[in-house]
């Protein structure tokens, strides 16, 4: 070994090169994988007691070693534990540091217990007493809280589906009352012909009212009736401060005692919370929760882009390599789509806002939604917009590989169509485009590599933070492709730098980091595949 | 000098040393690479029916571009042009009112290199008439077996039709080729040494069918090979340097050629 490099020094210094790289990949790899997987492992909760008095219950977060210099020269040594507390509602803050040296007593309660809730996040404590309707539990809480929470979410489902068929119900009457405010504060409100619409869609208005009363009243009494329900089974839980709180079961997503949990139930809360994290939507501004809308909406947007990029793209190679006459021109252009590449992501953002957002969704507007506006439609950010982008800016890595496929097509097998009576057409079709696929592909899997990463044209084109729907459901067209969609790109920006509360969104910013990166490997490996397949169908064509 | 001279002494005599009809004539026939490269000098040709014409000479004589220009494959490479006719049946194959594709159905091609699209060996053969417009699926059967058979191929792939061609040794590759050529029912097939790259036992097996195919198709045949040539040739035209030397039955040609250049080169004197 040694004397290889002795005989070219240059192995030693590329080699070098080499594992520097490797290195550092390894490293950014390793530690997304590692902070994002561990995120969802039941940490054990520590009770701590300090020389003050102050108890504190929390998972421990962090630790820190902190070495000063004192003024007689001796160097002083501090170690310091962050503990995550969470009762944002009692503390304010969901974490706090804790000096080794103050603490007097350290122990892990068995039945310390976390909460998963809704709103502020995560509660840690004691439960005292469990109420379900008039009955009161003191004994066997955990067991029969356990119950009780499945009864809570069974009806906070039916609140949720009795509130959507409200909202059906009054949805034309809120159409109606719009479009009235709308005329009467329109500047032609004066004239006879207005004046007459207004007065019969205000006919209209009471004609609905009166139809839909019954029904509303009946709804509405069993929404109060559920919700009366729902406030009373409810947890008396203890802080480690000592106070208690009620918090009510309907409100939790899951609790658990880490403390007292066997390595396979840990196991199998790490999964059911995986599983929530893949398929849940966000709560807490988007640090807690889920990610589904994200995945849904980057996968999304991925297909689409490719649905737009490719056929562009091979049309644009096969013109350039088959019909157009070979020259300076098609050298300029080539030479012009390959330093598209390089132009920055955020002038294709911003031409994507200002073309096909403001121009062409715009001019759609005008055209097909006019009694929406001054409401824009199609003219603003949306998920087909951004795909479009997107395609734009990956088209130059389509058309360059497929340009290098159609180039590896042998030229005999091209004038051997030809000489049997093809078209040019025909023998693009039929010997070209199969021959070129692995090329085609090659450049789709760089085209999604490039797009499903990139943040910046999203931001102002149509991403945002939290989308309240998915750009596909089950309400007419079906597939809505004028909504704003979130993006795991762009969820690790909001996620990481936006948040109130950075500090307890650290860990998902990793997770979502780590799935984005599976995402984009999962869709190269698909990809990859095809285009394995079909490599070893035309392999033997290329001698 | 000397060349040109024995041009002028066949048209000077007006001999024609063909008694079948003819199919392909060329007129004037010049063709240029480029406007420096001029592949063609001058041919005056006029190819039988229902025989088979080789093309000799030595490398870069611009057999093979006279071959190519029979079914307009030229036209393929840019900056190439050409002046005088080339008659297919009395008309002039680059006039516009002959479609490329109605051409190219009737004058076949087999490449010197085989080039079986990487598609079963069916599909290979059904090609050609599938983009002429046949969609009958038992007509296409039809023609693909008659094809393979013609080819001598049918008995070795029959039982195989939907396996890749590209499976099939050199030999039968180049025979399928020429299957997927027969199957236009072309008029006129043109072979670009179709044996240069193939075993003695392979060649002889295309020779073979060239054999049996002379009976109903005009075959124009590009060889190095002189003795091949003589083997399975009818007429023969010796070229050289972009000009038609000589033109003769190829039992004269080989025995007592009329020019003294022809004699030279099939005595291996040079080339």
């Amino acid at each position: 070994m040694m004397r290889k490099f002795k005989d070219d020094p240059y192995i030693l210094l590329t080699s070098l090169g080499l594992f520097i790289s490797l290195a550092m990949v390894a490293f950014i790899v390793g530690l997304i994988m590692v902070r994002g997987l561990g995120f969802f492992w039941p940490r054990q909760v520590l009770l701590v007691e300090l020389k003050d008095g102050t108890r504190y219950l929390g998972e421990v977060w962090e630790t820190e070693t902190v070495s000063e210099k004192q003024p007689d020269g001796t160097i002083k040594t501090d170690h310091k534990i962050q503990l995550k507390i969470g009762n944002r509602d009692l503390y304010g803050l969901d974490f706090t540091w804790v000096e080794e040296k103050d603490v007097v007593r350290r122990e892990h309660p068995p039945a310390a217990t976390v909460f998963e809730r809704l709103e502020y996040g995560n509660f840690y404590g004691m439960m005292r007493s469990l109420q379900v309707g008039e009955q009161i539990y003191r004994d066997e809480v955990e067991r029969h809280a356990r119950e009780a929470l499945k009864i809570a979410h069974r009806l906070e489902k039916k609140i949720e589906a009795k509130q959507k068929a409200l909202n059906e119900l009054t949805a034309p009457l809120n159409r109606l009352q719009r479009e009235l405010s709308l005329l009467k504060i329109s500047d032609e409100a004066g004239q006879p012909r207005v004046v007459q619409k207004i007065q019969r869609l205000e006919r209209e208005e009471e004609n609905l009212k009166r139809r839909i009363a019954e029904k509303y009243r009946r709804l509405n009494e069993q929404l109060l009736q559920l919700n009366q329900e729902k406030q009373k089974i409810f947890l008396q839980v203890q802080a480690a401060s000592g106070e208690t709180r009620t918090i009510l079961l309907a409100d939790v997503v899951r609790f658990y005692q880490p403390n007292r949990m066997s390595r396979w139930q840990k196991i199998q809360l790490y999964f059911s919370k995986l599983g929530e994290f893949l398929t849940a939507a966000p709560r807490e501004s988007n640090t807690e929760g889920g990610v589904f809308p994200a995945i849904f909406g980057t996968v999304m947007m991925v297909l689409l882009m490719s649905i737009a990029v490719v056929p562009f793209g091979v049309l644009a190679a096969i013109y350039l390599n088959e019909y157009a006459k070979q020259g300076v021109v098609v050298r300029l252009i080539r030479l012009s789509v390959n330093n598209l590449a390089g132009v920055p992501s955020i002038v294709f953002g911003i031409f994507g806002l200002g073309f096909f957002i403001y121009v062409v969704g715009g001019s759609l507007d005008q055209l097909f939604f006019s009694d929406k506006l001054p409401e824009p439609t199609l003219g603003t950010g949306g998920i087909l917009w951004a795909s479009l982008t997107l395609a734009l800016l990956t088209l130059p890595v389509v058309v360059v590989a497929t340009e290098e496929g159609i180039l590896a097509v042998p030229r005999a097998n091209k004038e051997g169509a030809l000489a049997l009576g093809a078209t040019r057409w025909q023998m693009i079709r039929q010997i070209v485009l199969p021959n070129a696929m692995p090329g085609i592909l090659t450049g789709l899997i760089l085209a999604i590599s490039r797009g499903a990463g990139e943040v910046a044209p999203l931001m102002i084109t149509g991403v945002v933070k939290l989308a309240p729907t998915l750009p596909i459901d089950g309400t007419f067209p079906f597939l809505h492709l004028d909504r704003k969609f979130m993006h795991l790109g762009f969820h690790i920006y909001d996620v990481g730098f936006q948040s109130p509360n950075v500090e307890a969104a650290k860990p998902m910013v990793y997770t979502t980091a780590l799935l984005l990166i599976l995402i984009v490997i999962f869709l190269n490996l698909l990809a990859i595949f095809i285009r394995n397949r079909l490599k070893k169908k035309y392999k033997a064509s290329a001698f | 000098m000397e060349i040109s001279t024995s041009r002028m002494t066949r048209k000077e005599k007006n001999e024609l040393p063909v008694k079948n009809r003819i199919v392909i004539e060329t007129r004037n026939l010049n063709f240029y690479y480029s406007d420096q490269n001029h592949a063609l000098k001058n041919i005056n040709l006029q190819i039988p029916e229902r025989q088979v014409t080789a093309l000799i000479g030595p490398s870069g004589c611009g057999k093979s571009t006279l071959l190519r220009c029979f079914n307009r494959m030229n036209d393929l490479i840019p900056g190439t042009y050409l002046t005088g006719e080339v008659l297919l049946d009395g008309q002039n194959i680059y006039n516009r009112s002959l479609r490329l594709e109605e051409l190219r159905k009737r004058v076949g091609m087999v490449f010197q290199k085989s080039n079986p699209f990487p598609m079963s060996i069916w599909e290979n053969v059904a090609f050609g008439p599938k983009v002429n417009g046949i969609t009958n699926r038992s007509e296409l059967e039809e023609l693909v077996v008659s094809a393979l058979k013609q080819a001598d191929l049918w008995r070795e792939v029959k039982d195989r039709l939907k396996t890749s061609a590209l499976d099939l040794s050199g030999g039968q590759q180049q025979r399928l080729c020429i299957a997927r050529a027969l199957a236009n029912k072309p008029e006129i097939i043109l072979m670009d040494e179709p044996a240069s790259a193939l075993d003695p036992i392979s060649t002889g097996k295309i020779e073979e069918t060239i054999e049996t195919l002379k009976t109903q198709y005009t075959i124009v045949i590009v060889t190095h090979n002189m003795q091949q040539a003589a083997r399975v040739s009818d007429f023969t035209a010796f070229m050289m340097m972009g000009e038609l030397v000589e033109f003769n039955p190829t039992r004269k040609l080989f025995t007592n050629p009329d020019e003294k250049l022809t004699e030279d080169y099939i005595t291996g004197r040079f080339g």
